[in-house]
């Protein structure tokens, strides 16, 4: 467990070190941001302001805040860490480490996901909240389930993107396959506009899938639109996806372990 | 003419690992693919964005996405990304030394074969918009159309340009140039009476992306300028993008004299 800790506070601190790289990511994401809401915005006003299955203008517009915010929190463009270190074979290394192999790298992306959150998504928040209104959750007890509901976030998408770089045990394609992937993930994760906006049949069948439980779900919690019991069924749905993929992702890491040869020494 | 020569070599090599190379073609397709399923997926429950329908976005989304395609593949040497690892590891030098042209030298240099994948994207969602708008196409529309697309490619060739002219001051790409190549294609996929005024204005005159395919739009549509500007400012797209092409490879031969090598 301390060796655990060391790691990731080594990896947030290591973040530190691309200041000005994370600044001008901070500004692009807001950007991205500001122009998300304004075709937010323009689309209300043709429905003449009506809300949708709960959201309403307010709601949508920090939707999109939140969801630029939390691009670094889920390594949303991808995380290509775990993928070349099998490509190069430096994953020797890694499988002799006293930790075990799947922890080891979960809590350098924890690290890493921590110091994005607090140097790109609050202080991206906070400047979005500045060009429009937003809102916040409502009490403590909506507060925690966000807490509760990001980790998962997290999680999941950390076991997802674990599981995806291990590709790269069977293909040398691993990164066009990974592409792929994350395109297709940011559209199911409801990245470019909330879930419940699709027509019906769609959004119910996304909603299952453990990609909305990556973006979608969290900002559902945190803009109020889901409450009391609908948020715990959703937090429930999380828990069951982190942990149907931590164990598809050992099951990989098994199997690919199995068949791996690491070329000269 | 070595140009050609060099990117059909650089063509062949790409095509060598078709698994790896349909792969990367169908990513450069998603990219920006989903994003628009999910307007459109979504368009149903609202109707409309900024009085535009989604078939009207369409055409801007298919002609910005199918030209910056185009020009990312004949600019990849510029891109900015790339275009400062020449600078930074100095093996500009070596280019230099050569006896061809530097720009075509360094257009040459990187073919990037897999963008097709955004020009289909672009070209299909253009497609489907002409085939469900029903424009009164006339001769002068028809004629506009291929100059608007050769004049959006040669806009965003310019913001490249200008990136990877700035690499020679910073010798680390800027970022921050993304916000204009990459955030000015997403903006200009919409409607631009949906920004806030200033956003609009900044991207009217200073860096003029609305002038390149908003403008021409509204002109293909019949629509007048919801701004005001008179009927013209639908034709300024050939001066805007040929223009500041012309000065951004102005300003790169400015910024090549102050090139200092690395070393290496």
């Amino acid at each position: 467990m301390p060796a655990l800790f060391a790691l990731a506070r080594s990896a947030f601190q290591r973040q530190f070190a691309y200041r000005a790289a994370n600044l001008a990511g901070l500004v692009t994401n807001l950007f991205f941001g500001l122009l998300r809401a304004a075709v937010v915005i323009a689309l209300f006003e043709a429905r003449g302001g009506a809300p949708v299955a709960g959201y309403g203008l307010r709601e949508s517009v920090t939707f999109m805040g939140v969801a630029q915010a939390l691009i670094g929190w889920v390594a949303l463009w991808g995380w290509w860490d775990l993928l070349r270190s099998v490509k190069t074979g430096e994953i020797a290394n890694d499988l002799q480490r006293p930790v075990d192999f799947f922890w080891y790298w979960a809590a350098q992306d924890f690290g890493r996901a921590v110091s994005q959150l607090l140097m790109r998504g609050v202080p991206l928040l906070l400047t979005f909240g500045i060009a429009y209104p937003i809102i916040l959750p409502a009490d403590a007890g909506q507060t925690a389930l966000l807490g509760v509901s990001l980790g998962l976030a997290w999680f999941c998408s950390f076991a997802w993107r674990f599981m995806f770089s291990l590709v790269a045990f069977w293909t040398t394609d691993a990164m066009g396959v990974a592409r792929i992937a994350i395109f297709v993930q940011m559209f199911l994760a409801g990245f470019f506009l909330p879930i419940t906006f699709f027509p019906d049949a769609i959004s119910a069948a996304i909603r299952l899938l453990p990609f909305a439980g990556m973006i979608n779900t969290p900002i559902e919690i945190f803009v109020n639109v889901a409450r009391g019991a609908d948020a715990l069924m959703a937090i429930a749905l999380q828990i069951f996806w982190a942990a149907a993929l931590y164990l598809g992702a050992r099951l990989v890491l098994a199997s690919g372990i199995r068949r791996l040869t690491i070329q000269g020494g | 003419m070595i140009y050609f020569r060099l990117i059909a070599a650089s063509m062949r090599s790409q095509l060598q690992y078709r698994v790896s190379f349909t792969l990367d073609t169908l990513g450069a397709f998603l990219s920006t693919f989903v994003e628009f399923l999910a307007l459109a997926l979504a368009f149903g429950r609202f109707g409309g964005l900024g009085g535009w329908s989604i078939w009207q976005i369409a055409f801007l989304w298919g002609l910005t996405e199918a030209a910056f395609g185009v020009m990312d593949m004949l600019f990849s040497g510029f891109d900015p990304a790339s275009f400062s690892q020449h600078v930074r590891r100095g093996t500009l030098d070596q280019i230099l030394l050569r006896p061809v042209n530097l720009i075509v030298q360094i257009l040459a240099s990187e073919f990037v074969l897999r963008r097709v994948g955004r020009i289909l994207e672009g070209g299909l969602i253009f497609v489907l918009a002409v085939a469900n708008l029903g424009i009164a196409w006339t001769p002068l529309k028809l004629a506009y159309l291929p100059l608007v697309f050769a004049s959006a490619v040669a806009f965003y060739g310019a913001l490249f340009v200008a990136g990877a002219t700035l690499s020679f001051w910073t010798t680390e790409a800027l970022e921050i140039v993304n916000v204009f190549t990459y955030g000015g294609t997403t903006m200009a996929s919409y409607p631009m009476n949906i920004y806030t005024d200033w956003l609009r204005r900044i991207f009217t005159y200073v860096i003029p992306t609305a002038l390149i395919i908003y403008y021409p739009a509204l002109f293909f549509f019949d629509l007048p300028d919801p701004a005001g500007l008179p009927v013209w400012a639908s034709f300024l797209a050939p001066l805007a993008g040929f223009g500041l092409l012309a000065l951004a490879f102005l300003g790169f031969r400015f910024g090549l004299r102050r090139y200092a090598s690395t070393g290496v």
